[in-house]
C-alpha cells in the first residue's frame, strides 16, 4: 500500500494555469458584450463632452430654418417647432440628463451598499437604525422628495442629484441587504472575524464580491430609471429650464409634431437608448466575469 | 431467483443526458437481489452511483436520467417497463422508499395523522376508525411516545430521530415487501442512529421485508447488514456476506476503504486513498486501476468481470485471492508527547445564546499543553462547537477566563492583540462555506501571511503560498483557481494551508472531516497528524465522531448538554469509560472488525 502520496489526481487542463486570470476591467475588454458596450458608451460620451464644438448652428437660435421639418442637407436632423436646428441641440443636450443620473446613482449605489451591508453585519441597534431610516425614505413618494427639495432650494443640478440620491439609496440598500443576509452567516466571514479583520475589510473583501452581481445589474438598471426620472422632471418643468437644450425636454417638445418630423423625436430618444444599452452591456460583461468564479470542475 | 427474493435487479445501467445530448453513464450493469427478512447494505463514496442505483431499482427516473438497460423485478413485474400509473400503484404498497432527510421528506404543513392517512386510504382503502387504529399501531411499533398525540402534531414538533421514525412508519404503512433506505441516519447523532438501526433490524426480521440500505458508512453497514455490496465508479465491485467482506475483502478498493475507516476499539493511523474516483462508469478497463497499488497491465486494457471463487463472495478483481490475504493498512498510533509547557488554560467558561432556555456551555474548563492534541466529543447541541467558538474569539462567553501562555485573552478576536490572533487558528467543517467562493486560492492563503507574517514581504508571498500548498500536498497550478474548481478534499487542504500560513501554536478544528468521504477523511487526518507533529502545533479537535477523535487526539473530553461529563487520556477514556453517557456513546458506535492478517 502506498502511504506517501496523498495528492488528489486532477485533470491536466486544471494544472496548466499558472498565471493570474485577467482583472475585471480586462475581462470586460475581452468580451464581445463589454467591447460593444464600451464603444457605444464612448460614442455617447464623446457627444456629451465634445458635441458643442461641432454644432452647425447656435443651439438656442430660433428661426435658423423653417419650423418642424424633417431631415434635409442644411438641417441633417431637421428643425423643431421654433425653427431651431435639432442636430445642434442634440449635440449639446446630453449633459444634464446623463450626468445627473450617472453621478446620483453612483452615490446612491455606494451609500446603499454600505448601509445595507453594515446594517446586516452589525445587527442590533445599527441594523435597526439603518433599516428604519431607509424604510422612512421608502415611504415617501419620489416626486414628493423632489418637490420638497426644489421648493426649498430652487432647481439646480446639485438639487437634482441630491433628490435622486435620496430616492435611490433606500431602494439599492434593500437589494444589498437581502443579498448580504444570504452570505453573512458564511464561515468565510467568521474566518475573517477570527483573523481579527476590521469591519470594513470584512464587508468589502469578503461580502462585497459575493453580492456584486445582483448589485451591478441593479446599478445599470437604475441609471436607465434615473434618465427617465430626470426626463420626467424636465417634462414637468422642474429640471432643465428652457431654452437650454436637453434630450428629455427635446423628446417631449418634439413629440407634438411626431407625424410631421419623427426624426426630431427619435434622435434624442435613440441617444438615450444607446447610453442605456451600453451600460447594460458593460454590466452584463462584468456580471459574467464575476460569476466565472462559480464555474464547476470539468468532470474527469 | 428463489421464493425468498423480493426484489431482483439485473444488469441495471443508468445514464444522465449531458447538455450536448450525449449520455453520461453513471451506473453500469448492476445486479442485486433482496431477500425476505434480510438487509443488503450498499456502500460507496459520494458519486459512485449508489443512490442512483437505489432510485432506478424502484423504477424512479429523476429528470434528465435514462435507464439504459436492465430489469428490476418485484413480484414478477419489471418496474423499469411499467407506465407511471402502474408504478404509482406499486410504490408505497409493495415498494417503499425512505430518503436521507426526514425533515425534507415530511410535509411541514400537514399533521402526522394526515400524512399517514393518505397511503392507507390510497393503497388499502382504510378509512375512519380502521385507518386510525393502524396509524396508532404503526407509531407505537416505531417506539414513538404518545402515538395518539403524535397524530395531531406537525413534523417540526419532533426531533430529527423521531422524524425519521415517522418517515419509516409512513413507508411501512402498507406492509411493503421491499424497503429502500438512502442514508436514513446520516446527520443523526450516534445514539439516535443506534436506536433507529436496532428498530429497523427488528422490523425487517419480524415483517420479513427485503431491505436495501444505502450508506457511505462502511462501519455502520458492517455492524448490522446481512450482506454487503460495494460500488465504485458506477459498478458493483464486491458483494458477499457482511462478515466475509469486512474480514476478507477481495477488492483493493474495499481493502483500502477498510484501512481508511477509523476505529474506536482498535485505534491506529488511518490510511487515505490517493486520487479521485471517476465521475462516470469506466468501460474497457478496471475503473480502480489508476489508483490501485496492485494494478497489472491487463487491468488497464480490459474490463474486469466479477470473479466468484465459489463461496458467493464476488469481487471485480483479477488478483482477488492475493488481496484477500493482505493485511489492512494502518500503523500504531504514536504516543502522546511528554508533559510540556502549558499553552491554553480555559477555566469555568459559560456561554449563552440570547433567547435560549439554558446556557449552551456550562462551566467548562480545559488545559492544552504545547503540541498536544485534545479531542472534544459530543452529540449535536452538546455545546462543543460553541465552546470552540469562544476560544476562537467568535462567541463572547458570559463568564470564565481563557488564557494563552498565562495571558488573559479578550473575549472577541478583534480585541485580541495580533500575535494572539496569529497563534490561534480555526478550521471549519465545511470548506464550501469557509473559503470565499469569489477569492482565488492564492488570495485565500496569502491573506493571513499579509496580516501576520512580517518575515514574508509581499514580493515573496507567492513563493510562500506555493510552499504552503505543497506542504498540504496540493498539486501545483491551483494558485489562481477558485474554490469551486477543487474537490471537497482539496478545498479542506486549502483551508488547512490558510490556517498553517499564520504559523499557529494552537489549531482549532471544528468537525473538519465530517463533510468528507471516508477515504478523503483519512488523507486529511494523516495530513493533520503529520503537519502538527512537524510544527509542534497543539490541536483542539471537536467532532461528533468518537472513532475520529480516538485516532487524532491524545486526550479527550466528552460533552453533554453544555457540560463536560468525562475527561481523560483517549486510551483510558475509550477502554475504561466511567460515566454512563460515555458508555452509552461507545456502545452506540457501529464497529467493523476487519482482520489484520
Amino acid at each position: 500500500m502506498t502511504t506517501t502520496s496523498a495528492v488528489d489526481l486532477i485533470p491536466a487542463e486544471l494544472v496548466e494555469q499558472e498565471e493570474r486570470p485577467p482583472s475585471a476591467i480586462r475581462a470586460v475588454l475581452q468580451s464581445t458584450e463589454g467591447r460593444i458596450g464600451l464603444v457605444l458608451g464612448l460614442v455617447v460620451l464623446f457627444v456629451i463632452v465634445f458635441g458643442r464644438f461641432f454644432t452647425p448652428y447656435r443651439p438656442n437660435a430660433i428661426q435658423v430654418g423653417p419650423s418642424a421639418t424633417g431631415p434635409s442637407w442644411s438641417h441633417l436632423l431637421g428643425t423643431d417647432a421654433l425653427g431651431r436646428d435639432v442636430l445642434s441641440r442634440l449635440l449639446v443636450g446630453g449633459g444634464a440628463i446623463i450626468l445627473i443620473p450617472l453621478v446620483a446613482v453612483t452615490i446612491a449605489w455606494v451609500l446603499g451598499l454600505t448601509l445595507g451591508m453594515l446594517g446586516v453585519y452589525k445587527g442590533g441597534v445599527v441594523d435597526a437604525l439603518t433599516t428604519r431610516f431607509l424604510d422612512l425614505l421608502l415611504t415617501l413618494p419620489p416626486l414628493l422628495i423632489v418637490l420638497t427639495l426644489i421648493g426649498g432650494a430652487g432647481t439646480s443640478n446639485l438639487v437634482l442629484v441630491a433628490s435622486l440620491v435620496l430616492v435611490y439609496t433606500p431602494r439599492m440598500g434593500r437589494i444589498a441587504r437581502g443579498a448580504t443576509q444570504a452570505v453573512i452567516t458564511s464561515e468565510y466571514v467568521q474566518a475573517a472575524q477570527a483573523r481579527g479583520e476590521r469591519t470594513f475589510a470584512i464587508l468589502f473583501r469578503e461580502v462585497l464580491p459575493n453580492i456584486i452581481s445582483p448589485s451591478v445589474a441593479d446599478y445599470a438598471l437604475r441609471i436607465t430609471y434615473g434618465v427617465i426620472f430626470i426626463a420626467t422632471l424636465n417634462f414637468l418643468g422642474l429640471g432643465v429650464q428652457p431654452p437650454k437644450a436637453d434630450w428629455g425636454v427635446m423628446i417631449h417638445d418634439h413629440y407634438g409634431f411626431f407625424n410631421i418630423a419623427p426624426v426630431a423625436t427619435l434622435a434624442p430618444a435613440a441617444a438615450v437608448a444607446l447610453l442605456s444599452i451600453s451600460l447594460n452591456l458593460i454590466a452584463d460583461a462584468l456580471t459574467q466575469h464575476v460569476t466565472q468564479a462559480h464555474r464547476e470542475v470539468v468532470p474527469l | 431467483m428463489t421464493d425468498e427474493t423480493v426484489l431482483d435487479v439485473l444488469g441495471l445501467s443508468v445514464g444522465f443526458v449531458r447538455r450536448d445530448g450525449s449520455i453520461n453513464r453513471v451506473v453500469h450493469e448492476v445486479s442485486l437481489a433482496l431477500e425476505r427478512g434480510k438487509i443488503l447494505g450498499l456502500a460507496g463514496e459520494s458519486g459512485c452511483g449508489k443512490s442512483t442505483t437505489a432510485l432506478a431499482a424502484l423504477g424512479y427516473r429523476p429528470p434528465g436520467s435514462r435507464i439504459l438497460s436492465g430489469a428490476s423485478r418485484v413480484a414478477g413485474l419489471n418496474l423499469l417497463e411499467l407506465p407511471s400509473a402502474r408504478l404509482r400503484a406499486i410504490w408505497g404498497k409493495k415498494v417503499a422508499y425512505v430518503a436521507q432527510s426526514a425533515a425534507l421528506a415530511l410535509n411541514p404543513a400537514l399533521t402526522i395523522g394526515r400524512q399517514l392517512t393518505q397511503p392507507l386510504a390510497v393503497h388499502l382503502g382504510l378509512r375512519g376508525e380502521e385507518s386510525r387504529a393502524r396509524q396508532l399501531e404503526l407509531l407505537a411499533s416505531m417506539g414513538l411516545p404518545d402515538p395518539a398525540g403524535a397524530l395531531r402534531r406537525y413534523p417540526f414538533q419532533f426531533s430529527g430521530g423521531q422524524q425519521q421514525r415517522i418517515a419509516l412508519a409512513i413507508a411501512l404503512a402498507c406492509r411493503p415487501d421491499v424497503l429502500i433506505l438512502d442514508e436514513p441516519t446520516t446527520g443523526l447523532d450516534v445514539t439516535t442512529q443506534a436506536r433507529i438501526t436496532a428498530l429497523l433490524r427488528s422490523l425487517v426480521s419480524d415483517s420479513r421485508i427485503g431491505c436495501l440500505y444505502v450508506s457511505h458508512d462502511l462501519a455502520l453497514l458492517g455492524a448490522f447488514a446481512d450482506r454487503l455490496a460495494v460500488m465504485y465508479g458506477g459498478e458493483l465491485i464486491e458483494q458477499g456476506s457482511t462478515d466475509s467482506v469486512a474480514r476478507r475483502s477481495r477488492h483493493p478498493y474495499t481493502h483500502a476503504l477498510l484501512g481508511a475507516v477509523p476505529s474506536v476499539r482498535r485505534p491506529r493511523y488511518v490510511v487515505g486513498i490517493p486520487g479521485r474516483p471517476p465521475t462516470s462508469a469506466v468501460l474497457g478497463s478496471c475503473a480502480y486501476a489508476p489508483r490501485c497499488p496492485y494494478v497489472l497491465e491487463e487491468c488497464r486494457t480490459a474490463h474486469v468481470e466479477l470473479h466468484d471463487p465459489g463461496d458467493g463472495h464476488v469481487a471485480r478483481c483479477i488478483r482477488l485471492e492475493e488481496i484477500e490475504k493482505e493485511p489492512v493498512a494502518g500503523r500504531e498510533l504514536a504516543s502522546a508527547p511528554g508533559s510540556s509547557a502549558l499553552l491554553l488554560e480555559v477555566s469555568d467558561v459559560n456561554c449563552e445564546y440570547r433567547g435560549a432556555k439554558s446556557p449552551a456551555v456550562k462551566g467548562v474548563s480545559l488545559v492544552v499543553r504545547a503540541a498536544e492534541r485534545v479531542g472534544i466529543v459530543g452529540e449535536s447541541g452538546s455545546g462543543k462547537s460553541t465552546f470552540l467558538r469562544a476560544v476562537a474569539g467568535l462567541h463572547r462567553p458570559t463568564s470564565g477566563s481563557i488564557r494563552l501562555r498565562g495571558i488573559e485573552l479578550a473575549p472577541l478576536a478583534v480585541k485580541r492583540p495580533r500575535p494572539v490572533r496569529r497563534e490561534i487558528q480555526l478550521v471549519f467543517q465545511n470548506p464550501d462555506s469557509s473559503l470565499n467562493p469569489r477569492h482565488m486560492i492564492f488570495d485565500i492563503v496569502a491573506r493571513p501571511i499579509r496580516l501576520f507574517r512580517d518575515d514574508i514581504t509581499s514580493k515573496h508571498a507567492r513563493a510562500a503560498v506555493q510552499e504552503l500548498l505543497d506542504s498540504v500536498k496540493l498539486p501545483s497550478g491551483l494558485l489562481y483557481r477558485y474554490p469551486a474548481e477543487l474537490s471537497g478534499g482539496q478545498r479542506q487542504r486549502v483551508a488547512l494551508a490558510r490556517a498553517f500560513a499564520a504559523r499557529p501554536s494552537l489549531l482549532l478544528c471544528d468537525e473538519v472531516t465530517s463533510a468528507l468521504d471516508v477515504s478523503v477523511q483519512a488523507t486529511i487526518l494523516e495530513l493533520i497528524a503529520e503537519l502538527t507533529e512537524q510544527t509542534g502545533t497543539a490541536v483542539i479537535w471537536v467532532s461528533h465522531d468518537l472513532a475520529v477523535v480516538r485516532t487524532v487526539a491524545h486526550r479527550a473530553l466528552v460533552m453533554r448538554e453544555g457540560e463536560v461529563c468525562e475527561e481523560g487520556e483517549t486510551d483510558d477514556l475509550f477502554t475504561a469509560a466511567q460515566h454512563p453517557y460515555t458508555k452509552e456513546l461507545l456502545a452506540a458506535i457501529p464497529e467493523l472488525l476487519p482482520s489484520t492478517g
